[in-house]
C-alpha cells in the first residue's frame, strides 16, 4: 500500500490536471500554479474521497502545507 | 485501474501531443455514458474549458453566463461537461459572488453579451434580513425584476433558478409552513418569480431539485462556510444537470422524438413466443410497471411528444398487441412512424428520422436490451440512448432522469402534434396511391391561413425562432421584445402561416419577417424566414414567397432583399432563393449570401395553397 503523499500525490495530479506535478511536505499553495482558495477546496474534498475520511472546518483552516495535509490524513487513518 | 483513470490518462496524452479534439470527443462520450464521479465531471469540465479556451472543439459555442448570490465556481465546470455530453455546445462563465446586478449592468455594455443567463437566488437575505417577512419577499422580487430587465436589454434569455431551504429551522417541520414560516417565506418568493417572471424564460424549481435527491445529499453545509457555495459535490452534478435542461429548453426546444424498443420494454417477455395476450401487461407486479410505462409515454405524446416504435420482430407480432390485447395503454394510434423488423436499429432509427421529417439529434431511445442500446450509440451518437435498468418499475424514473423534455412553456401547437404526427401516416399511405406528385398534392386540398403576428401568437413565434433549425434562412434567435421592435416599425411585415389540409391541421408552421432597408426605404429586407419541416415539400414555401411579393408590391416596395446565412444545419434551404426566382446579389463577406428580387414582373412560384376562406380552385 502506497505511503499516504504518494498517494495524495496522485489526487493532487488528478485536481491539476497534470501528470508532472511532484509534492513534498514542504509544498503550499503558493508553489503551485492554480492553486487558490476555490481550488483549496476542491483538493480537500477530493482528498477525502480519496482516502475515506471526512475532515472538520477548523481541521481545514489550520492547514499550511501538504505535510499538514499528510498528518491529519494519517491520525484519522489511525485513530478510525 | 478504473476506466475513468484510464480516460484521463488518454486525454491528458492527446493533449500533449497536441490532440485537443480527440480528447475532447472522448470526453464527449465518456459524459453522454454517464457514470463518472462528481469529482472526475468537475475534472473533464476543467479540461473541456481550458482546450476550448486553447481554440479546440469547435467553433464557438452558446454563451452562458452564471449569476449567483451564492459561489457558482463550481458550477461552471459542471454546466460545461454536462453540456457537452449533451451535445449542447456552450461556452460557460460566472460573475462575482453576489454580483449579480452589477455583474449584469457590466454585461449589458460589453460588445459581446452572452446568449442565456442563469440567476441564481441564495435565501440569506430573505431568511436572516431585519425587515417584516413581507417587506423582504417584496425586496427580493423587485431585485429579480431588475436582473430580468438588464438581461432583456442585452437580449438574453433568462434561466432563472428559484429559492430553497436546506433545513426546516429553529420552528421545527409543522411550524415552517406555516403563514410567516422559514418554508412559507421560501415558497412565496417562488410562487412570486414564478409569476413575475419574463415570457419564455425558464423556471428551475429548486425545491423541486434538492427534494428530489433529498436535501442532505444535496447541501453540504460546511462547503456554504467555507466558500459560499452550498451544495455537496454530487448536489452540483445533480444542479448542472438541470441547468442543461433549462439552457435546452431556453435553445434547441425540448427532444422531439421518443423511440421505444417493444418486448420488455413496452411489455414483458416476448411476443414472438407468448402471443399477444400472453406478455406481461396488467394484473401482476411487473405487468403494472410496463402499464405505467405505457401510460407515461401516452402523458408525453399528450403534450407534444412524438412517439415511434423501433423493435426487432415479425412485423405482425409486434403490432398483434396493440390490436389484440385490452390491458395496452398505447394504441396504435399515438405511434406517428413503427419500425418492426430485424434490421439493426441504428438503421430503423435513421429512417424513422427521415420518414417524420426531424433531426436525430432530437431523438431520445428507450430499450431494455443493452447491446442494442450499445448499437444506436455507436451507429447514431446524437441519439440520447437512456440506461434504463432491469427493473420495470424503474422505466418511469430512469427516462425522467434525463430531462429530456423540458420546456419553457407548451403551446397549442404542443398539444396537438402527436394527433398530427398520426395523421401524417395516412398522408403517406395517399401519397404511395397518387399517381403524380401534382395529382397527390392538389388531393390534398391544403388551405393556408396567413396572419398579421398578434399578441396570442408572439409566444409561439419566439418560441419558433428559438428552435427553429432546418428550413430557416437566418437563424436570428430574436426574443420576444425584438420581434415587438420590428413589428413597431413602419412597413414592416411580421406574418405567421398556418396550413390545414383534408386530414388535418398543421397548426402555426410559419413565421416570416421582414423591415425596410436601412440603406434604401424601397427595398424589403426579409430578416426572418423559417418553417417547420413537417410541411416540406408540399410548397408552402412557393406560397409564402408569393404571398410576400403581394405584401411587399401593395406596400410599394421595388425590391425585395433575401439573405441566407448557413449554418450546419440549414443546408435544405441553401438554394431555396434560387427556386424562388431570386437574383444572388455579390457577397461582401463569405458568412452570408444576399439574394434580390426585382418586383416589377417578378412572377409567382407555383403553389398548391388556396386562402383559407376564399373559394378558388388551388392555382397551379
Amino acid at each position: 500500500m502506497p505511503d499516504t503523499l504518494t498517494r495524495l500525490n496522485e489526487v493532487f495530479q488528478q485536481v491539476f490536471d497534470d501528470e508532472d506535478l511532484e509534492i513534498t511536505p514542504e509544498t503550499s499553495a503558493k508553489d503551485v500554479d492554480g492553486w487558490d482558495s476555490l481550488m483549496h477546496v476542491t483538493l480537500i474534498v477530493n482528498a477525502e474521497k480519496a482516502f475515506g475520511v471526512k475532515f472538520t472546518s477548523s481541521e481545514v483552516a489550520a492547514l499550511k502545507n501538504v505535510g499538514d495535509l499528510v498528518h491529519l490524513i494519517d491520525s484519522r487513518k489511525h485513530a478510525g | 485501474m478504473s476506466t475513468a483513470t484510464e480516460l484521463f490518462k488518454r486525454t491528458s496524452t492527446l493533449r500533449k501531443e497536441g490532440r485537443l479534439d480527440e480528447a475532447l470527443a472522448m470526453l464527449r462520450e465518456a459524459m453522454a455514458r454517464g457514470g463518472l464521479s462528481p469529482e472526475e465531471v468537475d475534472r473533464a469540465g476543467r479540461f473541456i474549458r481550458k482546450a476550448r479556451g486553447e481554440g479546440a472543439g469547435g467553433e464557438a459555442g452558446l454563451r452562458v453566463h452564471l449569476l449567483g448570490q451564492f459561489t457558482t465556481s463550481w458550477l461552471v465546470p459542471a454546466v460545461t461537461a454536462v453540456g457537452w455530453g449533451q451535445g449542447i455546445t456552450s461556452d460557460v462563465e460566472e460573475g462575482g459572488y453576489d454580483l449579480v446586478l452589477q455583474d449584469l449592468t457590466r454585461l449589458s455594455a460589453s460588445s459581446e453579451p452572452p446568449g442565456v443567463v442563469v440567476l441564481f437566488p441564495w435565501n440569506n437575505r430573505l431568511l436572516n434580513g431585519s425587515a417584516p417577512a413581507g417587506d423582504r419577499v417584496a425586496d427580493e422580487r423587485a431585485f429579480w425584476k431588475q436582473a430580468w430587465e438588464i438581461a432583456g436589454r442585452m437580449g438574453a434569455r433568462v434561466l432563472q433558478v428559484g429559492y430553497d431551504w436546506m433545513a426546516p429551522g429553529a420552528e421545527g417541520y409543522a411550524l415552517a409552513t406555516e403563514t410567516g414560516g422559514t418554508i412559507d417565506l421560501i415558497r412565496s418568493v417562488n410562487a412570486a418569480i414564478r409569476q413575475d417572471r419574463p415570457p419564455g424564460s425558464y423556471f428551475l424549481d429548486l425545491e423541486l431539485v434538492s427534494g428530489m435527491m433529498g436535501r442532505e445529499a444535496f447541501y453540504d453545509p460546511r462547503r456554504y462556510y467555507w466558500t459560499k457555495q452550498p451544495f455537496s459535490e454530487r448536489g452540483v452534478v445533480r444542479l448542472a444537470e438541470h441547468v442543461v435542461a433549462g439552457i435546452r429548453a431556453l435553445t434547441t426546444g425540448p427532444k422531439k422524438v421518443l423511440v421505444l424498443d417493444l418486448d420488455n420494454t413496452l411489455w414483458g417477455g416476448v411476443v414472438g413466443e407468448t402471443g399477444p395476450l400472453g406478455v406481461a401487461l396488467g394484473d401482476s407486479p411487473d405487468g403494472e410497471a410496463y402499464r405505467a410505462f405505457q401510460k407515461h409515454a401516452r402523458a408525453l405524446s399528450k403534450r407534444g411528444i412524438v412517439l415511434a416504435l423501433a423493435s426487432k420482430n415479425n412485423e405482425a407480432d409486434g403490432r398483434e398487441p396493440f390490436e389484440k390485447n385490452p390491458d395496452m395503454v398505447l394504441s396504435l394510434d399515438d405511434i406517428a412512424a413503427a419500425e418492426i423488423c430485424w434490421e439493426p436499429k441504428g438503421t430503423t432509427i435513421r429512417r424513422i428520422a427521415q420518414t417524420l421529417n426531424l433531426g436525430l439529434d432530437s431523438f431520445v431511445f428507450v430499450d431494455d436490451n443493452p447491446a442494442e442500446r450499445e448499437q444506436v450509440r455507436q451507429a447514431i451518437p446524437e441519439v440520447a440512448v437512456v440506461d434504463v435498468p432491469v427493473e420495470p418499475a424503474e422505466y418511469v424514473r430512469a427516462l425522467q432522469a434525463g430531462l429530456w423534455f423540458e420546456t419553457t412553456g407548451l403551446t397549442d401547437a404542443d398539444r396537438e402534434r402527436a394527433a398530427q404526427y398520426a395523421v401524417e401516416r395516412q398522408r403517406r399511405e395517399l401519397q404511395e396511391t397518387a399517381g403524380s406528385m401534382e395529382d397527390y398534392l392538389r388531393s390534398l386540398e391544403m388551405l393556408a391561413d396567413v396572419r398579421e403576428i398578434d399578441e396570442a401568437d408572439l409566444m409561439r413565434v419566439v418560441q419558433l425562432l428559438g428552435k427553429t433549425n432546418q428550413f430557416n434562412l437566418t437563424t436570428r434567435r430574436h426574443t420576444r421584445d425584438d420581434v415587438v421592435r420590428m413589428l413597431d416599425r413602419p412597413r414592416s411585415i411580421g406574418v405567421t402561416l398556418r396550413v390545414e389540409d383534408r386530414f388535418g391541421d398543421h397548426g402555426l408552421v410559419g413565421v416570416l419577417l421582414a423591415v425596410p432597408s436601412d440603406d434604401d426605404p424601397q427595398v424589403l429586407r426579409v430578416d426572418t424566414w423559417l418553417m417547420s419541416c413537417r410541411v416540406i415539400g408540399r410548397t408552402v414555401e412557393e406560397f409564402t414567397c408569393a404571398d410576400l411579393i403581394e405584401r411587399a408590391e401593395r406596400m410599394g416596395y421595388r425590391r425585395i432583399l433575401g439573405e441566407f446565412l448557413p449554418t450546419k444545419k440549414n443546408a435544405l434551404v441553401a438554394e431555396l432563393y434560387d427556386r424562388m426566382g431570386f437574383r444572388q446579389l455579390d457577397s461582401g463577406d463569405g458568412s452570408s449570401v444576399l439574394y434580390e428580387l426585382e418586383l416589377a414582373g417578378a412572377s409567382r412560384p407555383v403553389h398548391y395553397l388556396s386562402p383559407k376562406g376564399a373559394v378558388a380552385e388551388p392555382v397551379g
